[in-house]
């Protein structure tokens, strides 16, 4: 007895007509998704490492100070001097008063200047305050 | 006579096979270029401004404070005694330890106080510290009374471990010697 082997009659292959839709989805949801760097810096820095850190739940109440190798003071795209912080910072907390900020500093800074930052956010109001460091494992 | 014929067209469509490749190609350009840049750090209050003329001493007993000194040299002293830095988490931890089954007027406030010119990388080290010890008790009570992770934690029983293992630390100004 001659046994046949079973075939089924449908087609082998996977429809791959709808694959750039697929991938345009993908596309469309990664440039939705990331959120591209629209604040240019003009200081220079590395941030310190840390272990017990945190990600920063919302990113729309951030607001980021920069301070740079040379002690130079960057809020949004100025660069600006000490006695200026506390009025920016000050108007910002009117603008949006659960402002968390962050302080991206280089780790090579002197407290001083990051305390007399400190004390202009605590002249301003703006309390909340986040040291950025880069997280070490 | 030469004869010109126009080629005839085979079909009025592209070909929409290479369509997967190029759009996964622009993926890929996207998924390169832009960076997901997840902000870390560590996150406090800052205490209130309050006016000089208007503040007052509030007494703080000894055994409740733990004062972390770091001076411009990057050296540590942790009540009085030098310290490395990464051992001040294990010290503390003993601290907050004994503190948990106090009430909220005895608990630990952990009080950093550095020179103007302390390196801030040796401030965020001792900060880092001071975070990992909290941390880590925190996860211990959490584990101990409830057999969950912090981050497991409902709302009523994180409220009930931040209460147990309650976060003070304070900066104190640095004197105003050199500018």
């Amino acid at each position: 007895m001659k046994f046949e082997k079973k075939r089924s009659e449908t087609k082998q292959e996977i429809p791959t007509s709808s694959m750039p839709d697929i991938i345009f989805m993908l596309l469309l949801f990664f440039m939705v998704a990331t959120t591209l760097r629209e604040q240019e810096i003009f200081v220079k820095f590395s941030l310190p490492e840390a272990k017990a850190v945190q990600k920063i739940e919302n990113k729309r109440l951030v607001s980021y100070i920069w301070i740079g190798d040379n002690e130079r003071i960057q809020i949004d795209d100025n660069i600006v001097e000490l006695g200026q912080v506390q009025k920016i910072m000050y108007d910002k907390r009117v603008t949006l008063p659960s402002v968390i900020v962050s302080l991206r500093a280089d780790k090579n800074s002197r407290m001083g200047l990051v305390t007399d930052i400190q004390q202009s956010l605590r002249k301003a109001d703006a309390r909340r305050i986040n040291y950025s460091a880069r997280a070490k494992f | 006579m030469v004869n010109i014929k126009r080629k005839k067209r085979v079909g009025g469509e592209f070909s929409a096979g290479s369509m997967a490749d190029i759009t996964f190609l622009l993926l890929l350009f996207f998924l390169v270029t832009t960076n997901i840049d997840v902000d870390t750090g560590i996150g406090l209050s800052l205490p209130e401004y309050i006016p000089e003329d208007q503040r007052i001493e509030a007494p703080l007993s000894s055994d409740r404070l733990v004062a972390i000194l770091v001076n411009a040299n990057g050296d540590v002293l942790m009540n009085k005694e030098i310290i490395a830095i990464p051992q001040i988490a294990e010290t503390l931890k003993e601290k907050i330890r004994s503190k948990i089954n106090l009430p909220k007027n005895k608990k630990l406030v952990v009080s950093i106080k550095v020179d103007r010119e302390t390196n801030y990388n040796i401030f965020m080290q001792t900060l880092d510290q001071v975070e990992i010890s909290f941390n880590e008790v925190r996860e211990e009570y959490a584990q101990g009374t409830y057999g969950k992770k912090v981050a497991d934690l409902n709302e009523e029983e994180t409220k009930d471990m931040r209460e147990k293992v309650w976060k003070t630390v304070s900066f104190a100004e640095p004197e105003e010697i050199k500018k």
